[in-house]
């Protein structure tokens, strides 16, 4: 990893922008719908007006890397949709792993083929779309350690010390180009833990993929998957990690999801809440607990708040 | 004077080698082998370095899956494509396992984008009808998504109702605010783009069997259990 391919959170976002384009995260409001609402919730207590349209879709990343769309259409869909932030003159801010991997790669691709590019033009001009590439696709994340000191200056209530071990997600760390830090040892997540009063737990397999990628947690769960976890999770308990932060709700899926599934298997007892670092931050700068939807979760998070200090429904 | 001692020197070797008009082309360059063999899995382009693939193993040595399958080897798909011979990991298990973390990727020292290669592998299996049973799942999801302009929107009314419920007690939407001209222009999309028609045409009841699995680290002959090859 050579220096030159991180850029310093100064360097990519400048100035704060007073207003943001929040590219909705299939995953992120279906299935944890709190992480929408603290995505939402952190951005306008950090005094970031928040823009969202019901004219956007499904980045359709997703299924495309299964082999289940055809690249034509997911080029088109991206076109379509930034074409629509584009015409807010707004910056794209996504806060799933996977819409900020797919937007930027598909962008890039239409941005690079001319070819490709006039064909996911053509097909939406018919509702009068038209995609030049003006719109920066952002994830929230990088938002977040922008505005690190806003953060540390509004935090009332404090993690007192809660060992948290943070999941960075392959689709960010392996962009590599352009990415905040080093995409081989990544530490700016580990920096936010500690300014929220948390331990950041550096647990040996922190970097290990969440094993849900293009769904094999549907065809090889037994095979591939479950092993592939079980070895995060030990390493992540042997260091002593109270709570997992996801920045993807992809990723929060199978590693949330999934404990019950290795214990079983395993006859192991892992109970690690996993949560999105967004939910945590909304948390910790007082936003309501009911507010944040933990309830969608599978590990419960009892334990995490007791230690907080805010048992649920305060 | 040197010069042409030399000059003349090296005229008298060859000379007494090979007579000018017989001697053969020197060998081909690899690239005059290799073009057009992987472009045939290279569909759509995205891949254009392959061919500078140094073979360093980088990319199998941090893959997380290799490490818990060892006859799925990155490296080797590579080489294999790059010698026109992708024919049995067209037919191969393996290739369904990438998780696409792209970890091979972020240690490449040439920068191959690997999983957009096996995006691409993967379409070239299915147009032989191979691994079709880990692609259904998708197509059905693929299929539902058309229908939402969301994926993984849940379809039985009691997970419907359930994410409703809790969206609407944070003060969400009680439904992620999406717009019927919204999934109109998703659902056209798939059409005009021939991704409706492709979905359609791949059949579960035309799987072909694969051919060669990975079973307790040896490489064996699908369907034929205890006939080893490879021993
Ligand atoms: S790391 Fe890159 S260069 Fe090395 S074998 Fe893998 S693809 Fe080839
Ligand atoms: S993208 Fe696939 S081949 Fe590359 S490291 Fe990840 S699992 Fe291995």
């Amino acid at each position: 990893m050579q220096g030159k391919r991180v850029v310093k959170p100064e360097n990519k976002i400048p100035e704060i922008p007073q207003s943001v384009f929040l590219f909705r995260s299939c995953t992120g409001s279906l299935e944890y719908p709190g992480t929408e609402n603290a995505v939402r919730e952190t951005l306008r207590i950090l005094g970031i007006e928040v823009v969202m349209d019901p004219d956007q879709t499904c980045c359709s990343g997703y299924l495309l890397t299964c082999s289940a769309h055809k690249p034509e259409v997911s080029l088109a869909v991206t076109a379509r949709n930034l074409a629509l932030v584009e015409g807010k003159n707004l910056d794209t801010y996504t806060f799933c792993n996977g819409c900020y991997g797919y937007l930027s790669e598909l962008s890039h691709i239409l941005l690079h083929n001319p070819a490709y590019l006039n064909m996911a033009n053509d097909l939406v001009a018919q509702w009068g779309y038209h995609y030049e590439g003006r719109t920066k696709i952002f994830h929230v994340q990088e938002m977040w350690y922008r505005l690190r000191d806003r953060i540390a200056d509004q935090v009332v209530r404090p993690l007192n010390g809660l060992k948290v071990g943070v999941h960075y997600g392959c689709h960010y760390l392996a962009k590599q180009y352009g990415i905040l830090d080093d995409g081989g040892y990544p530490t700016f997540h580990e920096e936010l833990i500690e300014l929220m009063g948390g331990t950041p737990v550096f647990y040996k397999e922190r970097q290990l993929c969440c094993g849900y990628a293009v769904g094999r947690g549907f065809t090889h769960r037994e095979e591939t998957v479950q092993p592939h976890l079980y070895k995060k999770f030990i390493s992540a308990r042997e260091a002593g990690v109270d709570l997992m932060t996801t920045v993807c709700p992809g990723c929060n899926v199978a590693l949330d999801r999934e404990q019950p599934n290795l214990n079983k298997r395993y006859s192991e007892d892992f109970k690690i809440a996993v949560i999105d670092l967004a939910q945590l931050i909304a948390l910790t700068l007082g936003v309501p607990v009911q507010k944040l939807g933990f309830e969608a979760n599978t590990v419960p998070l009892d334990d995490v708040l007791k230690k907080i200090g805010t048992e649920k429904g305060s | 004077m040197l010069r042409e001692h030399f000059a003349s020197a090296e005229d008298e070797l060859i000379a007494c080698i090979l007579p000018r008009e017989v001697r053969a082309l020197p060998r081909e360059k690899d690239r005059d082998r290799i073009e057009n063999l992987y472009s045939k899995v290279d569909i759509y382009g995205l891949v254009e370095n392959l061919e500078n693939c140094l073979q360093c193993g980088k990319c199998t040595g941090i893959c997380p899956v290799a490490s818990l399958s060892p006859s799925y080897n990155p490296r080797q798909i590579i080489h294999d494509i790059l010698n026109g011979s992708e024919k049995r990991w067209l037919e191969s298990e393996e290739i369904w396992r990438c998780f696409w973390c792209a970890s091979c990727y972020t240690l490449c020292p040439v920068d191959i984008f690997f999983p957009l290669l096996m995006m691409q592998i993967r379409y070239l299996a299915l147009a032989s009808r191979h691994g079709v049973k880990y692609f259904t799942p998708f197509k059905r999801f693929a299929q539902r998504a058309r229908e939402d302009g969301l994926t993984f929107a849940p379809g039985s009314p009691k997970s419907r109702e359930r994410i409703m419920k809790i969206r609407s007690s944070i003060g969400l939407s009680p439904w992620p605010e999406i717009s019927d001209r919204a999934r109109e222009q998703y659902k056209a999309l798939f059409d005009l783009t021939g991704t409706t028609a492709f979905l359609e045409s791949i059949r579960e009841e035309e799987e072909k069997p694969l051919a060669l699995t990975y079973l307790g680290g040896r490489i064996t002959r699908a369907g034929k259990k205890g006939r080893q090859t490879g021993k």
